[in-house]
């Protein structure tokens, strides 16, 4: 039970506006020591500004933040440290070529006249380390651990600067089961040593399991705080969203057909030479979904690379509706039908200072309706462009506007309008809807569903658990490059969980959890 | 949401998502992709505070910088364009603008050179050493075949000069395909390389050296067959040569080939994203093989145009001298490497070194040190243009001038905005 | 691995990186046989070696070794010609060129400035600043060192208003590249251009056609008196500049700060990810500018050393692409303070080496002339590869 007191961390009223927008609406939030309060709430509620605020990157344009029921002025992520607020990016601050030690320490290096202590810095992170059961290797560099490696040691950093308060943004997007349940061990441990502690998170059912309170943010707003005791998923989603919500994307049986996508005995490396892809065969059939599961880093992207033409294999064949385009280049892959809806839409999607018609045109720019000897039909691309935009909704702008200009979820709509416009045999989506609102996420599941109804053959290849469970009619799970196994989408979360750590655990572990 | 705040606040390489790549600024983004306002009114104003500075300098060495900028003027020529100048002194303007012009031709073209390598999202840096080797192959073939007709021995000097510039590009093209080293370097090198090989040839005793001139460090003289045919002013005074107009014409290839073209499109995707032109198909590396040899090409070209125009040999000195390169840069980011804005930036410098050159008799100011003036000028624009945050932050009404930009966090207004950007 | 149907495999004892290693030191040989004092005349033995060095080399390559391989069969081509060249040329002038102590001793000359430099480069590029305008900042040392030492009597305010000068350029540099957010690299250009005019015209202005005075204080050169008559060694480093042995003894300085200071730590990481450093607190700005400011005065005392060590005087442009130099021996050195020491004796030797030629053959010694920018083209181009620069090398820190 958590004490009696002022709580540990009380935010009242605070309001940020950017220009016209409003990111935070007077919002009030607190945490006692001890508990683990959650914070929810779809992209684009406000979470991530809050947390920006208590953090110092941004200052709060009213209301005022209290520690220990004293009135604080954070200006900067040393101010919030010097409070004892400790935070937990989502997306990991570590200096990669740096050892655990070093990273931990950064800033507040032990040192004798100028010079680094590293025996000191290692044996206090030992120290921290096994009082909170984090385990880590001081001189291990980042660039060699896991990813739950990782986040310890952001924990552990944290930790080594005495923070009271703990912020974990989106802890677990990056973690299998098995590392989710240590961290919940972990946070259990922090509880009973009296650390406060703020779970932002849009997982409905980890907010559940590990929150003692859960406050629901929307459009800026503070909408309820609720207890963890009556809460359910349902009930959690109406709050986010405001409406009800159909968590499952609503699905016909599949018919698949005749196999259009055939990959034999594909072995490919990664940019270090590393074989990241062992002799992996898979097949997907006309009119169904196959989803690849697994945890990051098992060659999901060196087979989508591999199928996609971005990356020739050492051997084994990737057969397009019997034609083989292992190792032929992305033209000759997008030539037989392969379409793309890549990872990351910055990097490979969209580019941002193109017009929209100069996107739409990016992987069929050589099709003769595009252009015929070196010329651009500058014409056809703007009236193609117009029909998409309407076909898609996609909102923010015509064929003549910048990419840029469109939102994310919009963006994301012209890219899959180009895959998809491009009638392909086989559609590959990887982790299409990463870093979109509800709303997007919807559409995209819903055109991917579309198209497989249509008789496409689709790949998905996704981290997100319910995304895998929402779209596919197959799962596959990948482990050091392999498929180790094949699921129904009715299989659970252990089952899969166990398969993609190569079924290391063991039953009676996945049992009791 | 205007245009302008985006193009600040969310440069697609910066990235709101961690990337473990390193993504460097992409030098493509230093293209005005806004049309008009932002378009225009950013040059001019870059070109004026980099005057104002430079004002300054002249007035803390004791010298008047209003009429250091009146006699550089008039020294330009460009005040032929006024009506009302009239007699002897539309006579002397006339001249200076056939200067002007004269060497804005090679600045246009080199500014080209420069420009579409960056629209590719490479650094040009190597505009001197491609100049130096089209110049080398342009006066040989010029003081050569000495029977040729002069259309066919013009294109031929011409389009050598340019295939010379277009393979010392290539070189660094190559290099930056096959091993990814960057461009800065290479270009650099060699273009130190080619003074030296340019140095070799015509000094005492170089294969390329005039014998009829044993001991002066030049090349042979330009045959008259192949000499560029002078359509303003008298050939004897060095009047304004066609070349000119060759240099327009590039131009506008320039712009073709960039709006127009598969190999543009390619080019710009590669300059703005090279993850995502690969991804679309394109060969990266090809691509920006194929851009170097493009930029050597015009950069060949102009030093073929300046041989057959008006120098018709070149000294030893010439080539270790000239600066035509380094101007090109400056004239590529001032005219926001678009066709039109290189011809007025490329004019504008020829206008300016043309009025600080020792041929100005008015100049109130020591040519010597005039010289230097236009350096620091071209410092003060450089980096005026490599941010251009400055000019577009002016431009807003001095909005927010304070420097630690906060980044509108995109994603927090994706919904709440909508589609309303 | 398989190279069609027939499988490469080298000899059971040696691995494909051995057999690379050996290639370029065999090919390495091949050369050097033929220069004193060893001074073999005559082509074969360097062809039979060079031979035998491409086939190393291309084994290695097959058998997976590529970078080696290749960097291998390089060394022996260019081994080759060397041979070549000297086997056309008299005893006599091979041993004059290649007279090993004044060659040491003009290629310690020749790399000190280019190893201010560098080591200038190192420090801003470890904390993520791109410094193309060391070239600019080396000019200006070279200019205000003479100023300083001529207007204040002693080589020693020279070399302060050089690094002032240095400082106060690189500070224009950190403003537009930090705070600004400028495009480094064309930021660092337009310094270059900066710092030309500006030499030029204070050298005009001040001192007018007649150039710099002729009696200027110039750094001393250190006479080791014992060390001096001791052969090869003595005569290469036993009469260096001061200048130059400080420039050897900041390399190990620079290393231990880099690697085992807490403020290195901090640098560094600053230049392989501002957000971490950020996160726990770092000034990351301040620290940012100060190792911009930095690396001006080094580069600044590069450049005066080539003034005010060395000639005793300053004309025009002096600097003639050192500046770049340093910074392909920077990379080069893979951004190490050691690594950048060798690169720039390398390039030092490439200068000192086209020095003697000219003194023996006029007309190819202008050829020679442009061996330093060759060496450097290839290094960067060939020898280097990919090597990775500090992860956030370039791109401006936004907080957000």
């Amino acid at each position: 039970m958590p004490d009696a007191g002022p709580p540990a961390l009380e935010l009242k009223g605070i309001t940020k506006k950017f220009g016209s927008v409003v990111a935070n609406d007077r919002v009030d939030f607190d945490v006692v020591a001890g508990e683990v309060h959650a914070l929810l709430g779809e992209n684009g509620a406000g979470k991530s500004t809050l947390m920006s605020v208590l953090y110092g990157l941004y200052k709060p344009d009213d209301g005022e933040i209290l520690v220990d029921g004293r009135p604080v002025e954070i200006s900067s992520p040393a101010a919030a440290i010097g409070v004892g607020i400790g935070m937990v990016h989502q997306h990991f601050m570590l200096v990669r070529v740096m050892t655990v030690a070093e990273n931990i320490v950064l800033g507040q290096e032990p040192s004798r006249w100028g010079r680094l202590d590293l025996k000191a810095a290692r044996s206090r992170v030992r120290e921290l380390s096994d009082r909170y059961g984090l385990a880590v290797d001081p001189d291990a560099r980042i660039e060699d651990i896991t990813v739950g490696a990782e986040q310890r040691v952001e924990i552990l950093k944290a930790l080594y600067r005495n923070a009271r308060i703990l912020v974990l943004d989106e802890p677990t997007a990056v973690l299998t089961a098995q590392e989710v349940r240590e961290l919940t061990r972990v946070l259990n441990r922090l509880k009973r040593d009296g650390t406060a502690i703020v779970f932002i998170s849009h997982k409905l059912g980890e907010v559940l399991e590990v929150a003692d309170r859960i406050t629901v943010l929307r459009r800026g707003k503070r909408v309820d705080t609720v207890p963890r005791a009556g809460a359910t998923e349902l009930s959690l989603a109406r709050l986010v969203v405001g409406r009800d919500v159909m968590l499952a994307a609503r699905k016909s049986p599949s018919k698949p057909a005749g196999p259009l996508l055939e990959v034999h005995d594909l072995h490919v490396r990664d940019e270090r030479q590393l074989e990241k892809v062992s002799g992996l065969s898979l097949t997907v059939r006309a009119g169904e979904i196959v989803a690849i599961a697994g945890v990051d880093g098992n060659g999901q992207q060196e087979l989508v690379d591999a199928i996609t033409g971005l990356r020739a294999p050492q051997s084994g064949a990737v057969v397009i509706d019997g034609e083989d385009i292992a190792g032929r280049g992305v033209r000759a892959a997008t030539a037989a039908g392969v379409a793309h809806i890549a990872e990351d839409r910055h990097l490979r999607g969209v580019v941002l200072p193109f017009t929209l018609a100069e996107n739409l045109a990016l992987r069929q720019y050589r099709s003769p309706q595009y252009s015929g000897h070196g010329w651009l039909r500058r014409g056809y691309m703007k009236e193609r462009a117009e029909q998409l935009l309407s076909e898609f909704d996609v909102r923010g702008g015509g064929p003549d506007s910048y990419a840029a200009a469109l939102s994310g979820g919009n963006q994301q709509k012209i890219a899959v309008a180009r895959e998809i416009a491009s009638n392909p045999k086989v559609l590959v989506a990887h982790q299409p809807t990463r870093g979109l609102d509800v709303g997007a996420i919807e559409f995209v599941h819903g055109r991917l569903i579309e198209e497989r109804d249509k008789g496409r053959a689709v790949l998905l290849v996704s981290l997100e658990y319910e995304e895998v469970k929402a779209l596919a009619d197959r799962i596959l799970v990948i482990y050091e490059g392999k498929i180790v196994g094949e699921f129904p989408p009715d299989a659970s979360e252990e089952q899969l969980g166990m398969a993609m750590t190569g079924g290391q655990v063991t039953q009676s572990e996945a049992a009791a959890s | 949401m205007s245009l302008l705040e985006d193009e600040l606040e969310g440069h697609p390489l910066a990235g709101e998502e961690e990337s473990d790549e390193p993504a460097l600024r992409s030098p493509a983004r230093l293209t005005a992709f806004r049309r008009g306002f932002g378009g225009f009114l950013v040059p001019v104003l870059t070109t004026l505070i980099a005057f104002l500075a430079g004002g300054l300098i002249v007035l803390a060495t004791g010298h008047n910088p209003l009429s250091t900028y009146t006699s550089i003027f008039d020294g330009t020529g460009l005040n032929w364009l006024f009506p009302w100048v009239s007699g002897a002194d539309r006579a002397t303007a006339a001249g200076n603008l056939q200067q002007t012009l004269i060497q804005a031709t090679p600045l246009i073209l080199v500014g080209l050179a420069v420009a579409f390598a960056f629209r590719a999202g490479m650094f040009n840096i190597g505009g001197q050493g491609q100049y130096t080797v089209g110049g080398i192959v342009a006066v040989w073939i010029g003081s050569s075949f000495a029977g040729m007709p002069p259309v066919l021995h013009v294109t031929f000097a011409i389009v050598a000069a340019g295939l010379a510039g277009a393979g010392w590009a290539g070189i660094a093209g190559v290099v930056k395909a096959t091993t990814g080293a960057n461009e800065v370097i290479s270009t650099i090198m060699l273009n130190w390389i080619a003074i030296w090989l340019g140095v070799y040839c015509f000094q005492l005793g170089g294969p390329l050296q005039n014998p009829k001139m044993p001991s002066t460090p030049v090349s042979s003289n330009v045959v008259p067959g192949a000499k560029l045919p002078v359509f303003w002013g008298s050939a004897a005074l060095q009047g304004l040569d066609v070349g000119i107009f060759i240099s327009l014409a590039l131009a506008i290839v320039f712009a073709v080939l960039i709006k127009r073209t598969r190999f543009g499109y390619e080019a710009r995707t590669v300059g703005f994203n090279p993850e995502a032109a690969r991804y679309g198909g394109i060969n990266v590396g090809r691509t920006w093989i194929r851009v170097m040899l493009v930029c050597g090409a015009f950069a060949g070209v102009a030093a073929s145009l300046d041989i057959l125009g008006w120098k018709f040999s070149l000294f030893t000195n010439d080539i270790q001298a000239s600066q035509v390169g380094f101007y090109g840069i400056a004239v590529a980011l001032l005219g926001r490497n678009t066709a039109g804005g290189t011809v007025a930036a490329g004019v504008l410098f020829g206008a300016l070194l043309t009025g600080t050159s020792d041929r100005n008799i008015n100049l109130s100011i020591d040519p010597t040190l005039v010289q230097y003036l236009t350096f620091m000028l071209e410092g003060i624009i450089i980096l005026l243009v490599s941010t251009d945050v400055i000019t577009l932050r002016l431009l807003k009404g001095g909005r927010r001038i304070g420097v630690t930009l906060k980044r509108r966090p995109a994603k927090e207004t994706g919904t709440s905005e909508g589609g309303a950007s | 691995m398989s190279v069609g149907v027939v499988t490469i495999t080298p000899p059971r004892a040696v691995s494909a990186k051995q057999l690379g290693l050996a290639g370029i030191v065999l090919g390495a040989i091949a050369w050097v046989i033929t220069l004193p004092p060893i001074e073999v005349r005559g082509m074969l033995p360097s062809i039979v070696l060079a031979l035998v060095a491409v086939g190393f080399g291309a084994a290695s390559a097959a058998a997976g070794e590529r970078k080696l391989g290749s960097e291998a069969i390089v060394v022996a081509l260019l081994a080759l010609a060397g041979a070549a060249a000297s086997a056309k040329s008299s005893a006599a002038t091979v041993e004059s060129v290649f007279t090993w102590s004044a060659l040491a001793a003009a290629t310690l000359r020749y790399a000190t400035p280019l190893l201010f430099g560098a080591l200038g480069g190192v420090i801003s590029e470890s904390g993520g600043v791109i410094n193309v305008g060391l070239e600019g900042m080396m000019l200006m040392g070279c200019f205000w060192g003479v100023y300083g030492s001529d207007l204040l009597g002693w080589w020693g305010w020279g070399l302060l208003v050089a690094m002032i000068s240095g400082g106060l350029l690189a500070l224009v540099h950190g403003i537009f590249s930090i705070h600004l957010r400028a495009n480094q690299i064309v930021s660092g250009m337009g310094i270059n251009f900066l710092a030309l005019g500006i030499t030029g015209y204070f050298l005009e202005y001040h001192y007018g056609p007649n150039g710099t005075p002729l009696n200027i204080s110039t750094v001393p050169n250190v006479n080791l008196p014992l060390i001096q008559h001791v052969g090869f060694f003595g005569s290469a480093i036993g009469d260096a500049n001061l200048m130059t042995w400080v420039g050897l003894a900041l390399v190990p300085a620079l290393t231990f700060f880099l690697f085992r200071m807490r403020w290195g730590l901090r640098l560094r990481s600053i230049g392989e990810k501002p957000r971490a450093a950020d996160s726990v607190g770092l000034p990351v700005l301040r620290i940012r500018y100060v190792a911009v400011v930095a690396s001006g005065m080094l580069a600044a005392l590069g450049g005066a050393y080539l003034s005010v060590g060395f000639v005793g005087s300053f004309s025009n442009d002096m600097t003639n692409g050192r500046g770049f130099i340093a910074l392909a021996a920077m990379i080069f050195g893979k951004w190490r303070p050691w690594g950048a020491l060798w690169a720039c004796l390398l390039f030092g030797f490439g200068n000192a080496m086209s020095d003697r030629v000219s003194s023996v053959n006029p007309t190819l010694g202008t050829l020679f002339e442009a061996l330093p920018y060759v060496l450097t083209l290839v290094a960067v181009a060939g020898l280097v590869g990919r090597s990775r620069p500090p992860a956030s090398d370039g791109i401006p820190y936004v907080r957000e």
